[in-house]
């Protein structure tokens, strides 16, 4: 592209005139059918650059080339719209089992876990309990031993008090 | 402006788009008819732009119920900030993506495969023209536009096909696919070059 500011500004006002062209075209898709329908300043400008011209020529050619698949674009069958709208009406359904799903889940397992909570509450109560006893039990066998070595001397008055109170007796 | 496929997205805009923002305020109440009128007013080109990309007929049948349904089920997210065509054809593309994407091929080659049967089949379901060359031969030309069309990559060759094809602006299909416009205008520019050349060079191979 040409260094002048004014040729830059050629070249792309001229780009953004080719993107306005219509889709449809009279006659053949040649470039130079297509110059015909810019406006002039534009159609002048195709003849002084080169490389709008080149861009022209390419534009062409696509539109050409793509103008066969235009004719043979997909069109919905007169079934689509009640296609879609039962498509919507079997997701809504599918979502709403989804959730009453979840919830019926969880009341058929409620008792089921209420039962089985209770079990393990009465097993491991009892569990609980057995070890209480066991271990009491194994307390008591064993205190009287220990007592026997720490067994205490009935209170027979040591020597010593003797003689503190036969000492308190002598005193006038 | 003209479009091939049914009334271009500007054509009537301001009256269009009133309407659709009343169907869509009422189809977001629940109004299940207001929807089935939005599916009837852009059935066309919701498959006009699918059909641009993914060319298998029931792909596109697939994909354009897909888009209606969730964009109904979206809807109550949807602003109405851009207009509801332009935010249906995004959905609609990429959706069409996705599949590509899982399919892991290019859009258009797996199409070039269609045995005669299946290609005659799929020309009978096209509109009949008064003077046409025989099946094989649009079929022959129908490929070879696809060939043509496989040196560019995926928004390149939507982004031709929503300009080219449906006669999208600009400023559309820079919307629909959340880019720029100078870089629409830029793409669209290159992708010409490209297409042109391949064109061009293919015809020198083949000597004509």
């Amino acid at each position: 592209m040409s260094d002048r500011p004014i040729d830059a500004r050629g070249c792309t006002e001229f780009l953004e005139e080719l993107e306005r062209l219509p889709s449809g075209l009279p006659g053949r898709n040649t470039a130079e059918n297509w110059r015909e329908m810019l406006p002039p300043a534009a159609r002048e400008h195709a003849v002084k650059c080169a490389e709008c011209a080149a861009a022209l020529e390419d534009f062409a050619e696509t539109r050409a080339a793509m103008a066969g698949m235009a004719e043979r674009v997909a069109e919905p069958g007169p079934w689509f719209v009640s296609r879609v709208m039962a498509a919507i009406v079997a997701k809504e359904r599918e979502l709403e089992e989804q959730t009453n799903g979840v919830w019926i889940s969880v009341m058929r397992l409620a008792p089921r876990l209420a039962a089985f909570a209770a079990v393990l509450l009465v097993l491991g109560g009892t569990w609980a309990l057995e070890l209480r006893r066991a271990e009491h039990s194994r307390q008591q066998q064993s205190r009287p031993a220990v007592e026997g070595l720490f067994e205490t001397v009935p209170n027979t008055p040591l020597n010593d008090d003797i003689v503190a109170s036969t000492h308190e007796e002598l005193q006038p | 402006m003209t479009a091939k496929a049914g009334a271009g997205p500007g054509g009537g805009g301001g009256n269009r788009q009133g309407d659709d923002r009343e169907l869509v305020r009422r189809a977001q109440q629940g109004d299940a008819e207001a929807f089935e009128l939005l599916v009837k007013k852009h059935q066309g080109r919701v498959f006009a732009v699918a059909g641009g990309i993914l060319r298998n007929r029931e792909d596109v049948e697939d994909i354009a119920q897909q888009v209606f349904v969730k964009a109904y089920f979206s809807l109550k997210k949807f602003d109405q900030r851009a207009a509801f065509s332009t935010w249906l054809y995004k959905i609609t593309v990429n959706e069409c993506w996705d599949l590509l994407r899982k399919k892991k091929v290019r859009p258009l080659v797996y199409e070039s495969e269609l045995s005669e049967e299946q290609a005659t089949m799929y020309l009978a379901t096209e509109p009949k023209s008064d003077q046409g060359p025989d099946v094989r031969e649009r079929l022959e030309v129908q490929q070879q536009l696809e060939r043509w069309l496989d040196c560019l990559d995926e928004r390149d060759r939507t982004m031709l096909t929503l300009k080219e094809v449906q006669g999208f602006t600009v400023e559309e299909i820079a919307e629909i696919l959340g880019i720029n416009g100078n870089t629409v205008k830029v793409r669209l520019f290159r992708a010409r070059q490209k297409i042109a050349a391949t064109i061009r060079r293919r015809k020198r191979a083949a000597g004509v």
